[in-house]
């Protein structure tokens, strides 16, 4: 089951260009969904269409098997978010930033020390929002979104600007929202590899458009899919043929021929058979796509 | 009144703490008062000829009212609604309340009803101050006696209450500017400019159906005595339901909420 899907989504500003071309999202109920993209992909645009911030244009997006123009309350009623930059009244301590949306969320007030304590802010005191770092800022926008128990977490590049240890606090802290209360979480980020210790789910939009989605298995399959054996002979015929006798298939491009990588065992035994044959071996090596490459090949298809 | 619209006001009443617009509110009710004071202390013949005329709160509330209805009172409330508005646009908070559970009506109407309430905290600020400036300078000097007259409560009562209904059509303007534009200048220059042109226009014959001449046309027509051929309350009030109901419907239709 999703705990949100689009259908068909459609977005274009003013001027008249497409922001969003066709978008159906799928994110499972449960997971951790990476929504990925270069930096004006449309992912923002995305997400604030499923808050409601913006007026959808074309397409119908589901959250909760909830239509969200026709049950906004009801449906944000069971989503924290947190849209790029923290939200926060600066002139307000954390504790009265969390109570003034207690009062709007109607939630019970011993949640605003509870929240504080999961973001490890409970000690701030009677210090400012304004003059916390933007580390302290993040975490409070993360509380203010955890607030009234929400079912699904919408993070918009919650750890931009964080250092590397900041990052790795997020990061624990939301796989522990995720396994112990069963959050989902659509977390939006320009980089893979910063999310890439975390999802369990990938949509990857460029250009507006969905270039990829499913698991972290599945693109990791597709890196599979997309690294080889490439191999360099003084004859490409008969090392085919010896191939082909060792049922393996291969493609043949600019002289060489590239296979799905075998086992190392494979591999020992490819290289003897053809000095066995004879045949000169020039190049035998694993050319190998780490996730990073298959994401940038597939934004900038 | 729903449980979910009261929430929402205590929420939005919570925002404006240790805010500019709520120093402004303090500052603005007690600012003329404070001046009038000084007067009264340096020049207590002033003050003295009060006490003689035997009218003397409906006098001492005159002398604020005087500066407060001109000037002080359109544009404060230019520059406090601005500021209160401006709160969302500066911390970036807009996209926060709109992703709330909470219906776009509640955030208007609160938010409108927290002005309303300061306007009403500056009211009773000001007539604080207006009874402050005329009891502290017999402290100061033994030729001014205290003020121990009875107050005509109802006469004093009745005309904040007039002041109260004819400021709200400027309420309702300059939160529907605000709410539109991000630029804290626009809704500021805006309203500087109608409370202007305001000023301008008291002798215009028609300066009736212009909101920002209400309190000091009300001023006027007190002091002469004269009975207006309108009625500006029932103009104030029909200005203020109209500007109110359209900021909002503005407001709703806004593609891009934060």
């Amino acid at each position: 089951m999703y705990c949100v899907e689009t259908h068909q989504l459609n977005y274009s500003f003013r001027s008249g260009d497409l922001v969003l071309n066709n978008i159906n999202l799928q994110v499972p109920k449960g997971s951790i969904y990476g929504f990925l993209g270069p930096n004006g992909a449309g992912k923002t645009t995305t997400l604030r269409l499923l808050l409601g911030l913006l007026k959808n244009q074309q397409g119908d997006i589901r959250i909760f098997d909830k239509q969200l123009q026709k049950n906004r309350i009801a449906v944000l009623r069971n989503i924290g978010s947190l849209i790029e930059s923290p939200s926060l009244y600066g002139h307000l301590t954390a504790i009265e930033n969390l109570r003034l949306l207690q009062k709007i969320y109607q939630c019970p007030v011993k949640r605003i020390n509870e929240v504080l304590q999961i973001v490890g802010l409970s000690a701030t005191g009677i210090k400012k929002a304004s003059s916390f770092s933007l580390g302290m800022k993040q975490r409070l926008s993360i509380a203010i979104a955890l607030l009234h128990e929400p079912d699904l977490l919408i993070l918009d590049e919650p750890t931009n600007g964080l250092d590397p240890n900041g990052i790795i606090e997020i990061r624990d802290l939301l796989k522990k929202l995720n396994t112990q209360q069963g959050i989902s979480i659509i977390i939006s980020s320009h980089l893979l590899s910063e999310v890439e210790k975390l999802v369990t789910h990938v949509g990857i939009i460029s250009k507006g458009s969905m270039v990829f989605q499913g698991t972290l298995k599945n693109l990791k399959d597709k890196q599979k899919q997309t690294s080889g054996l490439i191999l360099e002979t003084n004859n490409i015929e008969r090392t085919v043929r010896v191939l082909r006798s060792m049922k393996l298939d291969g493609s043949i491009d600019a002289g060489r021929i590239m296979l799905p990588i075998p086992s190392k065992e494979t591999i020992a035994g490819i290289n003897s058979r053809l000095v066995h044959e004879g045949i000169d071996v020039y190049e035998m090596s694993v050319v190998k796509k780490d996730l990073e490459t298959i994401f940038m090949e597939l934004i900038n298809q | 009144m729903n449980n979910a619209f009261i929430n929402t006001y205590t929420g939005e009443w919570l925002k404006k703490r240790r805010s500019f617009s709520s120093w402004l509110v303090i500052i603005g009710g007690f600012f003329i008062p404070l001046v009038n004071l000084l007067i009264f202390i340096f020049y207590p013949n002033q003050l003295i000829s009060m006490h003689k005329s035997g009218e003397f709160w409906n006098q001492v509330s005159d002398a604020s009212w005087k500066s407060m209805a001109f000037m002080l009172l359109p544009m404060g409330i230019v520059l406090a609604v601005s500021l209160i508005t401006q709160l969302e646009y500066k911390n970036n908070t807009w996209k926060q309340l709109h992703a709330a559970p909470v219906s776009f009506a509640n955030i208007y109407f609160s938010k409108l009803l927290v002005i309303i309430t300061m306007l009403a905290q500056l009211f009773v600020l000001f007539n604080v101050g207006i009874y402050i400036s005329a009891v502290i300078p017999s402290f100061f000097n033994s030729q001014i006696p205290f003020p121990n007259y009875a107050m005509d409560a109802g006469f004093l009562l009745m005309e904040n209450a007039k002041y109260f209904l004819l400021c709200l059509p400027i309420v309702a303007i300059q939160y529907m500017i605000s709410l539109q534009f991000k630029n804290f200048l626009i809704p500021i220059g805006a309203g500087l400019a109608l409370a202007v042109g305001g000023l301008m226009a008291f002798s215009w014959e028609y300066a009736y159906t212009i909101p920002y001449t209400y309190t000091g046309l009300h001023y006027l027509q007190e002091k002469s005595k004269i009975v207006p051929a309108q009625n500006i309350l029932v103009w104030s009030a029909a200005y203020f339901a109209l500007f109110s109901l359209f900021g909002f419907w503005l407001y709703i239709r806004k593609k891009e909420k934060g």
